[in-house]
């Protein structure tokens, strides 16, 4: 037990710290890898793959996978892998957007919230209060329904209904920091309420709101692809994972056009997710 | 004591009917305000067969000539005496729909519901007291759960169970056996969080001093838990209800898709495709009364569930 503790200690103290932290567990190592390709297959898709996404063989389709198509053909003998590898783009930037937009937006909200206190408090409160109390699929959908079905409303819908989250965490952590020793003392040095902010809370209350930025890009990813499946993304010719599978499971005697997606998207999940809990226990 | 959780009690409780009326609100104006005039575009579309009398009597009726803040009051006070109107497509009364797709999602959910209670507490009990490597391999589980699309786990289900096993068939999506699966499907992304809370507060629990205690009088691991821990490590997890239910309210959308049950979901599919924004906005406003309530609840049931708890800390929270 002792032991355990001396340890624990080294290891929050400087150098010792950094050397222990650039061993990385296999897990984690792995899951940068998966996520190295999927950022790779985003912006150079042209390099994984030399068939063409939206033309094929019509002689060729519906093909088992096979050395020359990896994933299979579709019904339209396109390439599957290259269909998938050039729907991640799209994927992926989508949930980056949507996470950006609930990072940015709550993390305002849950600032100004945190900070400030009293009357600002309990506005931003109660709008918070009212994002949640609509389940945050359903939000997604509403939204995207209402902005139209294309890919990029998907992700701003997802977005919104991930800023309560954001900025519940944001506001619980800028209250924590708020009243510590030396955010008072930057006040008695003469400091304005903005520098104390940017110059004192900020920067000892963001960390925990990436860790969930990262988390939620993983849940943004399975949302997006949701609203894909269901349709309210870009319509085919485009090659979204979510809208991959959803068109795939209406051929039951090719499997594999489900399962490829399936497989990404559970991959790519899974390794942000694995990444996220690492940031969290390394913090 | 009394006094102060009526107090807190009454706090709440208006404080949830503004959430739900505000979210209503919300719900008005990204529907309505955004997209334009689609309820007018969507009546004069031919398909729909109306003729200029009944548009204009469907214009009348929701003030569509109107200014949107005029809409939003009819709407409003349309909401508030229980009038939830009448669907663009079909044109029967939102209430009917809902009332007719009600059962079918409610089995779904609520058998849902005990599967992911099941799981979830499979989860956490074996991974608390396994062995090594299989306490390694069911803690992981939760976090592989919540990394696979609802609609991965529902077209897996089917083809294993359906087309290879002939466990159900697809055809006939009320039947017991179908409910079953689409019931798992539903159950898997929410027993995750559900089952890690759990675990979470087992392993706190069980590091106790009353936990030593009662080892150190001879308890097996066994009777302890059932005997000590099972009460206090369930208690955060009656926070998490609100979050469950609202998993089981939007997860229906796909699992009821994919299953092709008609439910709640499905409505809200049709609605979302046919632009029926009478029904959207209606049963976003029910899924809102449920889920607003559901976490009332909890938070009322709390402090009187746990005696730890202290009444002022949740009214500040």
């Amino acid at each position: 037990m002792s032991a355990d503790l001396t340890f624990a200690r080294l290891r929050s103290a400087g150098a010792a710290s950094l050397r222990t932290r650039t061993i990385l567990p296999p897990t984690v190592a792995l899951s940068f890898l998966v996520l190295l390709i999927v950022v790779l297959w985003s912006l150079v898709p042209g390099v994984f793959t030399s068939f063409s996404p939206v033309t094929g063989e019509t002689a060729a389709k519906l093909a088992a996978p096979s050395a020359q198509h990896w994933f299979g053909t579709d019904y339209l003998g396109r390439d599957q892998y290259a269909r998938v590898v050039h729907g991640t783009a799209s994927s992926v930037t989508s949930a980056l957007v949507a996470v950006i937009i609930g990072l940015v937006v709550g993390s305002a909200i849950g600032l100004a919230s945190g900070f400030r206190g009293g009357w600002v408090d309990t506005t931003l409160g109660r709008f918070v209060d009212v994002l949640l109390a609509i389940p945050g699929f359903l939000l997604a959908v509403v939204i995207v329904s209402s902005l139209g079905f294309q890919t990029i409303n998907a992700a701003i819908a997802t977005g919104v209904s991930a800023v309560a989250v954001f900025a519940r965490l944001m506001r619980a952590e800028v209250i924590r920091v708020r009243r510590a020793a030396f955010v008072e003392a930057s006040y008695l040095q003469g400091g304005n309420r903005l520098q104390a902010l940017l110059g004192h809370v900020l920067p000892n209350a963001y960390r925990p709101v990436l860790v969930l930025a990262v988390l939620q890009f993983g849940t943004s990813i399975l949302v997006i692809a949701s609203l894909a499946f269901l349709g309210y993304g870009d319509p085919p010719p485009a090659s979204d994972w979510g809208l991959l599978v959803a068109s795939g499971k209406t051929y039951p005697t090719a499997p594999w056009l489900v399962y490829a997606p399936a497989l990404v998207i559970v991959a790519t999940v899974l390794a942000v997710n694995r990444i996220s809990r690492w940031l969290r226990s390394t913090r | 004591m009394t006094n102060t959780y009526g107090r807190f009690a009454l706090v709440r409780t208006g404080q949830a009917v503004v959430v739900v009326l505000l979210a209503y609100i919300l719900t008005f104006l990204v529907i309505s305000v955004l997209p334009g005039d689609a309820i007018t575009n969507s009546l004069r579309d031919p398909q729909h067969g109306l003729s200029e009398a009944d548009i204009q009597r469907i214009v009348a009726y929701y003030g569509l000539d109107q200014p949107v803040l005029v809409q939003l009051v009819l709407s409003l006070g349309r909401f508030l005496t229980g009038q939830l109107g009448f669907s663009l497509q079909s044109n029967l009364p939102v209430a009917q729909l809902v009332g007719d797709a009600l059962p079918s999602t409610l089995t779904l959910a609520f058998t849902a519901f005990v599967i992911a209670l099941v799981f979830a507490v499979a989860i956490a009990y074996g991974a608390h007291y396994a062995p090594g490597r299989w306490a390694g391999v069911l803690r992981s589980i939760p976090s592989f759960f919540l990394s696979v699309p609802n609609f991965v786990i529902g077209l897996v289900l089917i083809e294993l169970f359906a087309f290879r096993l002939h466990s159900f068939t697809t055809t006939d999506p009320n039947s017991a056996a179908a409910t079953l699966f689409a019931a798992i499907t539903l159950a898997i992304p929410v027993s995750a969080p559900l089952a890690e809370v759990l675990l979470a507060s087992l392993d706190h629990e069980s590091r106790q001093d009353y936990a030593q205690v009662a080892r150190s009088r001879g308890l097996t691991e066994a009777a302890l838990f059932a005997r000590h821990l099972v009460k206090p490590s369930a208690l955060p997890s009656v926070a998490m209800i609100a979050l469950i239910v609202g998993e089981l309210l939007g997860g229906s959308v796909i699992t009821e898709t994919i299953f092709g049950r008609d439910g709640i979901g499905t409505v809200v599919q049709k609605a979302v495709t046919g632009e029926d924004q009478p029904v959207l906005q209606a049963v976003v406003a029910i899924s809102a009364v449920v889920f607003v309530a559901v976490n009332l609840a909890a938070d009322l049931l709390t402090p009187l569930l746990d005696p730890r708890v202290k009444i002022n800390e949740t009214v500040d929270a």
